[in-house]
């Protein structure tokens, strides 16, 4: 996967750093950032192949990124993974679930997230 | 901060297990084997965190509550000395009282005063580049009230076992042990570290609480970088060139076990069900630290072994392969 590059997108620092290790482990180039504002500048520099995008997130969450992304014709056709906290182990979350069905990402993953599940989502999607 | 000297070995039932029987969450732990531990917790948890304690407190322990604290955290530092001496050094500029520092895989966090928070939060914006925040007017403009944070319920998590998004041991460290005794020494430290930085070495980890009567600061780090010997003895030389009348202590070899979220720092009851699966499997804490989303561990090497297997017994988590090496 040499060449191809991720863009990590998550709040949570460690999760970003460990995401990025799983995937640099695999040959991915990554980038990183902390919330959809920094994402979407971070996107604008240089476009991703694969999105990882978390979904709360301070400033901008993800589903709006996501939708804002896809709605936009020159950036609807990056492929992006949403890490979204509805899940069996989540039963009490402050978004919708309808709402992340709606933006149009192409996979979701749950929290906690699957190590191998992720990169294997990214490489589908590569 | 709780300090129970005489009785180290049982962190889990003497702190960890009262708090997450009450369901509080630890926003900041740092602990050094031998010492106190520093518990942070969110401000409607404070007083009863320090009863429980105290309640539970013999009569050599102590148990000090400091309230009006503040985390202030910094990421992503990728382990690099440079950065972690750059916030240390901020802190030590804006002359703030540092109540505990840790570190976690992405940030370093600091405990301080948090009517000295603004003036560090300055410091730092002199010595780094925010791209998030172009000015700390815009950083404290984009902050939430921290009453909002501590009633704002994100999410719950209900697992029968706790998952773990990566277990990682790192086999080949040494730590060091020093005692700081004045913001002035803290500078010196983060001189120190600056120029590691220089020679491209990596700090994996970094924890620092009061010593008992806060008169000195007890400081601990891990090194990874080449061979032992030439830690051993660049180090030391790094150390007495900065910090010319400390007299550090290393311990060597020792292992890292680095265990990543999700979460950890707003879920009541990991710490415990980890100090309590290292006290089962006889592997001693040298040194701890929870802070962000992450737990960090300093062992013996030896125990290195016993400590992964019962941690992938306990937490459900694959372990990755060891962290080796470093930029060097």
């Amino acid at each position: 996967m040499s060449g191809k590059y991720v863009l990590i997108v998550d709040d949570d620092p460690d999760l970003v750093e460990t995401v990025a290790m799983m995937l640099e482990s695999k040959g991915f180039e990554v980038g990183k950032a902390y919330d959809g504002i920094e994402g979407e500048e971070a996107i604008k520099k240089r476009r991703p192949d694969v999105l990882v995008l978390d979904v709360m997130m301070p400033r901008k969450n993800g589903y709006q990124l996501c939708k804002e992304l896809k709605s936009n014709k020159w950036t609807s056709d990056i492929p992006i993974i949403l890490l979204t906290a509805v899940g069996e182990a989540v039963p009490t979350t402050s978004y919708s679930h309808a709402e992340g069905m709606a933006t149009e990402a192409e996979d979701f993953i749950p929290k906690p997230v699957d190590a191998a599940t992720l990169v294997e989502a990214v490489q589908r999607l590569i | 901060m709780a300090s129970f000297p005489q009785d180290e070995s049982r962190l889990a039932e003497r702190v960890c297990a009262p708090l997450a029987l009450n369901r509080i969450n630890l926003s900041f732990f740092a602990h050094v084997a031998g010492d106190r531990e520093v518990l942070c917790m969110a401000r409607p948890s404070g007083e009863a965190a320090f009863t429980l304690l105290r309640t539970r407190a013999e009569a050599e322990a102590a148990v000090h509550l400091q309230p009006g604290t503040a985390i202030l955290s910094i990421y992503p530092h990728d382990k690099r000395p440079e950065i972690m001496g750059n916030f240390i050094r901020s802190l030590a500029q804006a002359r703030v009282i540092i109540h505990g520092l840790a570190s976690s895989p992405a940030a370093i966090s600091a405990v301080l005063s948090s009517k000295r928070a603004k003036i560090a939060v300055r410091r730092l914006f002199e010595n780094f580049h925010f791209p998030a925040f172009p000015s700390p007017e815009e950083f404290f403009a984009a902050q939430s009230p921290p009453e909002e944070l501590v009633r704002k319920v994100v999410a719950t998590y209900q697992e029968k076992v706790i998952k773990v998004y990566w277990i990682v041991p790192q086999p080949d460290l040494d730590l060091w042990g020093m005692s700081v005794s004045s913001t002035d020494i803290l500078a010196g430290f983060a001189d120190a570290l600056l120029e590691l930085g220089d020679l491209g070495w990596q700090i994996p980890f970094l924890v620092a609480i009061p010593g008992l009567g806060n008169r000195e600061f007890l400081l601990s780090f891990s090194t990874a970088a080449g061979s032992r010997e030439e830690r051993g003895s660049e180090i030391r030389r790094i150390l007495k060139k900065h910090l010319p009348d400390l007299r550090p202590m290393r311990l060597t070899p020792v292992a890292g076990i680095f265990l990543h979220g999700p979460h950890f720092g707003d879920r009541y009851g990991i710490a415990q069900i980890l100090t309590e699966a290292l006290e089962k499997a006889h592997v001693s804490l040298l040194a701890l630290s929870c802070t962000i989303s992450s737990i960090s561990l300093i062992i013996r090497q030896q125990e290195l072994a016993a400590a992964q297997l019962i941690l992938t017994n306990t937490f459900a988590a694959p372990v990755v392969a060891p962290v080796v090496g470093s930029r060097t």
